[in-house]
């Protein structure tokens, strides 16, 4: 194995990977001379089916953007289409989305940071925190009648609004899962020494990769850029919440492992806050099933679990789209992953693409 | 030894000739059952262990507590085809799950289970002997990756043969020590010597350094980095399926009883203890240690290669050898 | 933001035009690399950017943002379906996917782009789905993917 390198393809069916990624890593001894990624095998042409359906019925191919996350990606265009419209929604239903989102960006993170434990090799990890995340998925089911595509919003207000006492069940679920990330996961991860070995130190994403391609999100608040657009361009009811911008300065894996986890924790304390604070009233869609939406552009961003996602929407007057663009996250981390790959080892390079914490369901649309 | 107990057993029956062809096949039958027994009970053990750990519940539905689970995983794997790569070199594929299910068979052999008599062979030299028994993977491991014809297998063959040559070393230091304390290499000479001290506290850092050289050296969790499935697909066994796949699940299962035992007869005193028939303590105590490096796979994560292999030389070496210097001071005062 | 862009605007008189909404239009597109560069004082990264398909014309929107406070600058041209147009990839690598992207379901071809190969389909699909004229056509209905070498 020494001389000529190897080319290995970590192909797109491999237990480590998330989801359908495909890295071709020249190998020499136990070094990564450099990485291609190709992605693309999970493309399903949703921005040619946006020129194809309604308005409303496109909340059901948004959702399988993010599959980890989905709720967010349908606000995000919700939100849209009521800045194309001008419309107004009342507070209430501002209210319920927030919540609905931190309560998604809650499960975006558990599953994040299970996954990145099981590629440590503690498959123990991942069990533990799919079950936490399971207190929050009963929630998400009773209150919109789907666990993992909710396809919960329309435009205009939400489908169902919250029941009785379901303040309550999220309080309580809050409280054990904060219980676990402070105590449990403290032990298993961020402070035990065989996780600080396989992750201090490496996979080092310097402030100059981050802003030449345009990464956002967790990981670019690993190196220290304190930016959030739940701050800088407050949406939603997000400027009448107080929390705080979570960064670190390290900018290496466990820099962006700790990211995730401080902001599970921020994110409990913000969903406390939206449920003392909620207004009553009702959640009544204030827009017809099929509306004609004035020509124009539209573009509106938002931070998703995972970074700054967009949505540009182009309208002529009709009932259907003319052109929709999605701005996803993922990919430009993505792109960005080939220069941090170069030089590292074999066996980092499946843990340094775990933290950078792809989904290909956006990636490729 | 067992072969002696039995024989004294039917002497009551038959004539000496057909004695000796009796007893001969029975211990063979006894091994049998042993040897396919351990991976069976432990394999149960461990998937509830590791279930419960887990919060799930583990194997239910399949006899009571689901105890016949790996009864119908046995039967299963003995019905599947031998499918084979077309570019696998035929001799060394075939020829090392038949050489490490032999190893293992050897391993059951001469083991201790509970009792001076209840050995299957008895060998002055029996510390020796199991240590070369354990130790003889690397070479088994490089020849089976490298008949796979395989990038995955080569790369998790080459890994996993440094890593065991590594922690041999420290291992056979180990036993060094141990022969100097008690004065000689077989196992029941050195349980005997521990009836009123034990082992463990003349020497606990040779325990230490025997416990964690061991898990390394049977390739086991938090050190089964070259097997690692979430990496690289099970590693140096990616061509293996069915029945011959089994064979080396045997083994593992044969080898963490053996460094059980091991670790229970060298520094915990074997069978002896106060109240109890000694045959119960030994078993409490295996139980006890079997359960503790069970846990080990389901809590920790896995050091890079480079890391197992720096903290094998720079750690694991050096404390032995000082070690062993300790005991030799030690017989000298 | 404004005041950037009534400075842009003067600097390429005979270039670029204001429109609606703070987007400016580029209506000569050799300029486009020298407006780029002015933007690229002030702003970080290219946001994404948008093809649309009006026969017989592709609008291209380049968003672009910044990382500190909430700016974003619409840059928009056009272009003619069969030409090509120069790709920013020297001023703003985080361009490098998406110009792909664009060659990808549209066809528009960047020069001087390192590297413009077909990103989410794959290499040997017939055709550029995203445009308005798109069929589909017997050939990629016959598509089997096992022409490509893995």
């Amino acid at each position: 194995m020494e001389g000529r390198g190897i080319e290995l393809n970590i192909g797109p069916v491999h237990p480590a990977t998330h989801g359908v990624l495909k890295l071709v890593a020249d190998i020499e001894g136990d070094t990564v001379k450099n990485a291609k990624v190709e992605i693309g095998f999970l493309h399903r042409g949703k921005e040619k089916i946006a020129e194809l359906r309604y308005f409303n019925s496109y909340f059901p191919i948004v959702d399988k953007l993010d599959y980890v996350g989905a709720l967010n990606w349908e606000i995000l265009w919700a939100s849209t289409v009521e800045k194309a419209m001008n419309l107004e929604i009342n507070d209430r239903v501002k209210y319920i989305r927030a919540v609905m989102a931190e309560i998604q960006r809650i499960m975006s993170h558990l599953v994040y940071i299970g996954s990145f434990g099981q590629d440590l090799g503690n498959l123990t990890f991942f069990i533990w925190a799919l079950r936490e995340r399971e207190l929050l998925m009963d929630i998400v089911e009773e209150i919109s009648g789907g666990r993992l595509a909710p396809m919960y919003n329309r435009v205009g207000g939400v489908f169902y609004d919250f029941t009785d006492g379901i303040a309550d069940k999220i309080n309580t679920a809050l409280s054990k899962i904060e219980e676990k990330v402070k105590k449990e996961y403290r032990a298993m991860t961020y402070e035990n020494s065989l996780f600080i070995m396989r992750s201090k130190g490496i996979g080092i994403m310097g402030q100059k990769v981050i802003k030449e391609n345009g990464v956002t999100g967790p990981n670019m608040r690993a190196s220290g850029i304190k930016r959030d657009l739940r701050k800088d361009e407050p949406y939603l009811v997000y400027d009448k919440v107080d929390f705080e911008i979570i960064t670190e300065n390290d900018s290496d894996v466990y820099a962006r492992f700790m990211v995730r986890v401080r902001e599970i924790l921020e994110s409990i304390k913000i969903i406390r806050q939206l449920l003392k604070d909620m207004p009553k009233g009702d959640a009544k869609i204030s827009a017809p099933w099929i509306m004609k939406v004035p020509a124009g552009y539209t573009l509106v961003r938002h931070e998703m679990s995972k970074g700054e996602g967009a949505m540009f929407l182009v309208t002529d007057g009709g009932l259907k789209p003319y052109r929709l663009k999605i701005r996803s996250p993922s990919f430009y981390s993505l792109q960005a992953l080939p220069l941090v790959l170069e030089g590292c080892k074999v066996a980092d390079a499946f843990v340094i693409t775990a933290s950078m914490d792809p989904v290909m369901g956006e990636v490729d649309r | 030894m067992i072969f002696n107990e039995i024989y004294s057993m039917l002497a009551y029956y038959l004539p000496p000739k057909a004695n000796l062809i009796a007893s001969a096949l029975a211990t063979f039958v006894l091994i049998l059952i042993v040897l396919i027994a351990t991976p069976i009970i432990l394999g149960w053990v461990d998937r509830k262990f590791s279930a419960r750990i887990q919060s799930r519940y583990g194997p239910i539905y399949v006899g009571k507590f689901g105890l016949l689970q790996n009864f119908a995983d046995v039967i299963k794997l003995m019905g599947k085809n031998f499918v084979t790569n077309q570019y696998v070199d035929r001799f060394s594929y075939n020829l090392i799950p038949i050489l490490s299910s032999a190893l293992s068979f050897l391993l059951i052999a001469l083991l201790p289970f509970g009792a001076p008599s209840l050995t299957f062979i008895s060998l002055p030299y029996n510390l020796l002997f199991i240590y070369i028994l354990l130790a003889f993977s690397p070479l088994l491991i490089i020849i089976a990756s490298w008949g796979e014809n395989n990038k995955f297998a080569v790369l998790g063959g080459f890994r996993s043969a440094a890593q065991i040559t590594t922690y041999e070393l420290a291992l056979i230091v180990t036993f060094i020590s141990i022969g100097i304390v008690n004065g000689s290499y077989d196992i029941i000479n050195v349980i005997g010597s521990q009836s009123l001290i034990w082992n463990i506290i003349y020497l606990p850092l040779t325990a230490v350094v025997f416990f964690i050289g061991s898990i390394a050296v049977i390739e086991r969790a938090p050190f089964d980095l070259p097997e690692s499935s979430q990496e690289l697909q099970a590693g140096w066994r990616i061509e293996y399926s069915g029945l011959k796949y089994g064979l080396f699940m045997i083994g593992d299962y044969v080898k963490l009883l053996a460094v059980s035992i091991l670790f229970v007869s060298l520094f915990l005193g074997g069978w002896s203890g106060a109240f109890l028939p000694g045959i119960i303590w030994f078993w409490i105590k295996t139980v006890v240690a079997l359960m503790f490096l069970m846990s080990l796979r389901w809590s920790l994560g896995r050091p890079r290669i480079d890391q197992l292999l720096s903290i094998g030389w720079k750690w694991l070496l050096p404390l032995s050898v000082i070690n062993l210097i300790i005991v030799e001071v030690m017989m000298l005062i | 933001m404004n005041d950037f862009t009534d400075k842009l605007l003067k600097a390429f008189l005979n270039g670029l035009k204001a429109s609606d909404g703070g987007t400016i239009e580029l209506t000569d597109k050799k300029k486009l690399l020298k407006v780029v560069e002015r933007v690229r004082k002030n702003f970080d990264i290219l946001f994404m950017l948008t093809v649309v398909d009006r026969p017989p014309n592709f609008e291209l929107n380049y968003v672009f943002s910044k990382y500190e406070g909430r700016d974003i600058l619409i840059l928009r041209t056009l272009i003619k379906h069969e030409e090509s147009i120069d790709s920013i990839t020297n001023l703003f690598p985080s361009a490098d996917w998406e110009e792909r992207e664009a060659y990808d379901l549209f066809g528009i071809k960047f020069d001087g782009h390192p590297n413009l190969k077909r990103i989410l389909l794959p290499e040997d699909w017939p055709g550029h789905p995203l445009r308005k004229d798109f069929v589909v056509t017997d050939e990629i209905k016959n598509w089997t993917g096992l022409d490509l070498k893995f």
